[in-house]
């Protein structure tokens, strides 16, 4: 670990831009004694490994990502979120090192889920996703800093997207069950509904889907059903033309109602936006010949190869948007979604530090 | 061998150092090549072919 020295704070976050060491916004400066105060946070060695992060092939410890979340504004407490968020997309099938090579626009989704979302106070409702909320906001940046600062990303060199967007500087949100009428997402995946998770996923920015349902017109369902399908299907996208990748569908819970309603589980709703969210080839080859295959230009062709491609969770405040957010799909393992559990069983609290 | 376009040398750079093979031999295209056109192609393939063949010989 390299140890700079500045005459004052002011002047510590203008050398860590200049380095180039930040996301461009001003940092918190990682003393020695804050960063000590994550690691002991963790419970875990300050030397203990855990992941390597492409394309630098860079290996996360616990110390370095405790920097980059004293950087990114974290609390203490949020180093558990933030070492578990690191973990997923260090794992194999997330793509990582491709991810941040590609032209696309892609960035990781930082889902939380169980009881950490209250302990870290991570926001579900309301501008979820920001800004305004502090733990979403620092815990999403203290992933992309550490991939920026131990993955190596750059722009324009080791990071290739033609233009980004806001979700490249953090992108997190927890998952309320007080929200849906589904239960936790991630007792799905295997986990306890008293364990906490991250689902972590590369996604594209939020696309909004509006909908205004009818409680008299028993074929509004249909009509959400089909909103949703369309933008996932929609022909601008990778996963359109690739057949691949996961697409990340956010029902607002009035939404999410209409389809309880309905009768429909989380995973009926998959089954039914993953048949309905097709193409006809030749659509696919009026803009994109080189991606439509051979067929008929009849042929259905689905944005999403199964219905476990989709990640359907309820989040945000009431009302009549819901949200798309497609993928790259490309990749070696089309950069799939992966689920981690949250290690709380080494966490301590730290004396003196401030709580979530 | 890679072939690399002048838009992504530089993170063709990046890659080589970070796979450990700063030397591994690559070839700058112009930029684009996707999409230029069959002709275009043709042509800088007939440009190219032959510090292909150089760098994958090891004389270039």
């Amino acid at each position: 670990m390299r140890l700079l020295e500045a005459v004052d704070e002011a002047a510590a976050v203008e050398r860590l831009h200049d380095l180039g060491c930040t996301d461009g916004l001003p940092v918190v400066v990682p003393t020695p004694e804050r960063v000590a105060r994550f690691v002991l946070a963790s419970g875990l060695d300050g030397d203990a490994v855990i992941g390597e992060m492409g394309p630098l092939g860079g290996v996360a410890t616990v110390e370095q990502i405790s920097v980059n979340a004293v950087m990114a504004g974290c609390l203490p407490d949020h180093l558990a979120v933030v070492l578990a968020a690191v973990r997923a997309v260090c794992h194999p099938e997330f793509d990582l090192a491709e991810m941040q090579s590609t032209t696309h626009c892609t960035a990781p989704l930082i889902v939380v889920h169980g009881p950490v979302v209250d302990f870290c106070s991570i926001a579900s409702g309301f501008g979820a996703l920001g800004p305004g909320h502090r733990a979403n906001a620092a815990i999403g940046r203290a992933l992309r800093l550490c991939m920026m600062n131990i993955g190596g990303a750059r722009p324009g060199v080791s990071d290739m997207a033609l233009l980004g967007h806001g979700g490249k500087f953090t992108a997190c949100l927890g998952e309320s069950p007080e929200l849906s009428p589904w239960g936790p997402m991630h007792v799905d995946h295997g986990f306890a509904a008293e364990e906490s998770a991250v689902t972590v996923v590369g996604t594209e920015p939020p696309h909004s889907v509006i909908f205004v349902g009818d409680a008299d017109d028993p074929s509004s369902v249909e009509r959400l059903l089909d909103s949703l399908a369309r933008v996932i299907a929609n022909t601008g996208s990778n996963n359109a033309h690739f057949r691949a990748g996961v697409v990340t569908v956010v029902l607002n819970p009035d939404h999410a109602a209409v389809l309880d309603a309905a009768g429909l589980s989380r995973a009926a709703v998959r089954s039914e936006l993953a048949s309905r969210a097709t193409n006809p080839r030749g659509d696919l080859a009026q803009v994109n010949p080189a991606f439509a295959g051979d067929g008929s230009p009849d042929d259905p062709i689905p944005a999403v190869r199964d219905p476990a491609d989709l990640v359907v969770l309820v989040a945000g405040g009431p009302g009549l948007y819901s949200v798309v957010l497609p993928s790259w799909g490309a990749g070696p393992h089309r950069n799939r979604a992966v689920h981690e559990r949250i290690d709380l069983d080494h966490a301590c609290e730290v004396p003196g530090a401030p709580r979530s | 061998m890679a072939l690399v376009t002048e838009e992504f040398w530089d993170q063709g750079d990046f890659v080589a150092r970070s796979a450990g093979m700063p030397d591994v031999p690559r070839v700058q295209l112009p930029h684009p090549v996707a999409g230029s056109g069959a002709a275009a192609m043709r042509k800088i393939a007939a440009e190219l072919a032959p510090s292909i063949v150089a760098a994958l010989r090891g004389t270039s």
